[in-house]
């Protein structure tokens, strides 16, 4: 198992697009990956692999998501996941 | 006397026809297709219509539309399904209340955004239920005024657009879907009019009043010959122009220029090729550096400007570095109170107070630019002379020595100060183009300050003056092959667009919206007619004399 906590800067948050790369960069994958919106509510997590899952997270700017994977690449998607999101999900960001 | 409803006027223009209410059907037909194969075939037919939307330029509705096509197979939508129909509801019931689910839950966020993304889920699983059924595409039959409770992105696209001829809905506002995409196809649309699905199914036909925000039920003959006479006069005019929006801007003998468009975001950029483009001649950066607390750093402007360079595949692009100062004032970069911003400290002036701003902003289009593969073009604002050149030059050298792996930028400077137009022959040699701020040169020019109401009368570029200055750059440039553009708003008035082809100019850089007006008025008249005009324009007193000269040759 491998995991990440990473704070999500993209301006609208996870809403379609962003959501829409997350979850296509997860489907890469063989291990399990899920997602949590810890700022919202740590008792919830969903597939990282449906983009429903994921937008109904209601992952907003500042808030902090954490990514759990399992499975034999867990490591490298929890890597690549974690860059991605950085990254901005192909998204323009700014530190806050 | 009609009876009418009133709502939002959210597209304008005017349409008078048979209404065709649109109901996301029930489906209690009997399923010829698995729920499997149904999604995937859903999921294909909404991203055809995405990229069909992203063709037209239209990248916001695509992007709604992409994310369909994968909600259309989401895993969790799928298994919820599947759950359902085990437990003995029919496949088609089942994907619909999976999607129902869903969007109920986005709804209880309170997340408005996301309440919004319910509908495209109810959207992508009617249409899933809908495939699996056997029932074909909504389809028009005859000119129609749509009406619906909403209409989705995907059944806009999706509806004949000859024959829908405005959209009148229950719900929505100015800044729905909806309202954006009819907007953006020239659809007269009224939002928010409640009851007009109850009273259209009523009538025979509805007057839609895209301006007023008004439904005629039945219209009487004066109220449709009202509405017809508008939207014929309205959509002549528009009819014609826009049938020229994407043609090449030439002559009717064939001499060609250039159709560049002006923008101020990113985003703009794939709309104004769809438009009709050949190029992006002024990119205006400032919005890099607007409404921020810190100045954006490299990486930040970077990522911004290829995104600009990806959508012009292999198109140029001229960045104009940020010209701030002036009447543009930036939060984090302090400036003196002045008594004349606009003959101040502004643009590359700015140099001395903020030694980073423009190192930083050269470095940044380098990197893009490296990283797309593509030439940038550079073009520096309020350049006046050979020591302002020389500044911009070792710029450049000095931002390529530390990003070495771009290509070798295109340097062009805008003309805009009067200095610049009388040491045109000294500079042309020197840069890769000229294009001429005919907005600035004017108030310089004439010594009318732009933003003074009380002299928006002298603020004309038609004005003698300006033609012989823009004649003058033409002359000093033709040695050298150094490229002349014009990217103020004389480009895009058709007028100001005739004199700029008879005075010589190569390229014309405006607001894409005006890129129809100009090629259907330069496509009505010869260079050789232009030429001749052009001269006799530079004789005259005023610029009233000029426009009166070219509207009535």
């Amino acid at each position: 198992m491998a995991d990440a906590e990473l704070e999500v800067l993209n301006p609208s948050g996870l809403h379609a697009r962003p959501a829409a790369a997350f979850v296509r960069a997860s489907s890469a994958f063989a291990a399990d990956v899920t997602v949590t919106n810890l700022t919202r509510d740590a008792a919830r997590s969903a597939s990282a692999k449906s983009v429903l899952g994921v937008m109904g997270l209601a992952v907003a700017r500042g808030h902090r998501i954490r990514i759990v994977a399992e499975g034999e690449d867990a490591d490298e998607a929890i890597a690549s996941l974690t860059e991605l999101v950085s990254s901005g999900l192909g998204e323009a960001i700014d530190a806050a | 006397m009609t009876s009418e409803l009133r709502g939002t006027p959210a597209a304008p223009g005017m349409a008078v026809a048979a209404p065709w209410i649109y109901r996301a059907a029930a489906h209690a037909g009997v399923e010829s297709m698995s729920l499997d194969e149904a999604s995937a075939a859903a999921a294909d037919e909404i991203g055809a219509l995405g990229a069909q939307l992203r063709d037209a330029g239209r990248e916001e509705e695509a992007e709604i539309l992409d994310a369909q096509a994968m909600m259309a197979v989401d895993p969790e939508l799928q298994a919820a399904a599947a759950e359902l129909a085990a437990n003995g509801a029919s496949p088609a019931a089942a994907i619909i209340e999976a999607g129902d689910a869903v969007a109920s839950q986005f709804e209880a966020t309170g997340d408005e955004f996301l309440a919004a993304r319910g509908a495209d889920v109810r959207d992508v699983t009617a249409r899933i239920a809908r495939i699996m059924t056997g029932v074909p595409a909504p389809r028009l039959e005859r000119r129609s005024v749509v009406v619906a409770a909403d209409l989705p992105p995907s059944v806009t696209v999706e509806l004949d657009r000859e024959l829908l001829v405005a959209i009148a809905l229950e719900g929505g506002s100015r800044t729905s879907h909806a309202a954006i995409l009819s907007r953006s196809l020239g659809i007269p649309a009224v939002v928010g009019v409640s009851g007009v699905c109850d009273a259209a199914a009523a009538v025979s036909e509805l007057g839609v009043d895209g301006d007023a925000g008004v439904i005629h039920l039945d219209p009487d003959a004066e109220t449709s010959a009202r509405l017809a006479d508008a939207a014929a006069a309205a959509g002549d005019r528009v009819a014609l122009d826009a049938g020229f929006a994407t043609t090449t801007l030439a002559t009717a003998d064939g001499h060609r220029v250039a159709c560049a468009a002006n923008i101020s975001e990113p985003a703009e950029a794939a709309a104004a090729f769809s438009a009709g483009a050949d190029a992006i001649g002024l990119f205006r950066t400032e919005f890099a550096f607007a409404g921020r607390a810190t100045a954006p750093d490299e990486a930040t402007q970077a990522a911004a400007y290829a995104a600009v360079l990806r959508a012009s595949a292999g198109r140029e692009v001229i960045f104009r570095l940020a010209d701030i100062g002036g009447d543009k004032p930036i939060a984090y970069l302090p400036l003196e109170p002045e008594a004349n911003p606009f003959l101040g400290v502004r643009a590359i002036r700015l140099a001395e107070r903020h030694p980073d701003l423009l190192p930083t902003q050269v470095r940044a289009i380098l990197r893009a630019s490296a990283e797309v593969g593509q030439r940038a073009s550079i073009m520096a604002p309020m350049v006046a002379d050979e020591e302002d050149l020389e500044f911009v030059q070792r710029l450049v050298a000095d931002a390529r020595a530390v990003v070495t792996d771009a290509p070798a930028p295109r340097v062009g400077i805008m003309v805009e100060i009067p200095s610049a137009v009388l040491l045109a022959d000294r500079l042309a040699p020197h840069v890769e183009f000229m294009s001429i701020g005919t907005n600035d040169l004017t108030q310089y020019l004439l010594a009318a300050d732009r933003s003074n109401a009380a002299l928006a009368g002298r603020q004309d570029p038609l004005h003698p003056a300006v033609l012989r200055a823009i004649r003058r750059v033409v002359e000093a440039a033709a040695p050298s092959s150094c490229e002349v553009a014009v990217c103020g708003e004389m480009a895009g008035d058709p007028v100001g667009a005739l004199v700029l082809v008879g005075l010589g100019v190569d390229e014309l850089s405006m607001d894409p919206r005006a890129f129809g007006a100009v090629k259907r008025a330069a496509a009505n008249r010869t260079l050789d007619e232009l030429v001749v005009l052009a001269m006799a324009a530079q004789q005259m007193s005023t610029a009233a004399e000029v426009r009166t000269a070219v509207e009535a040759s």
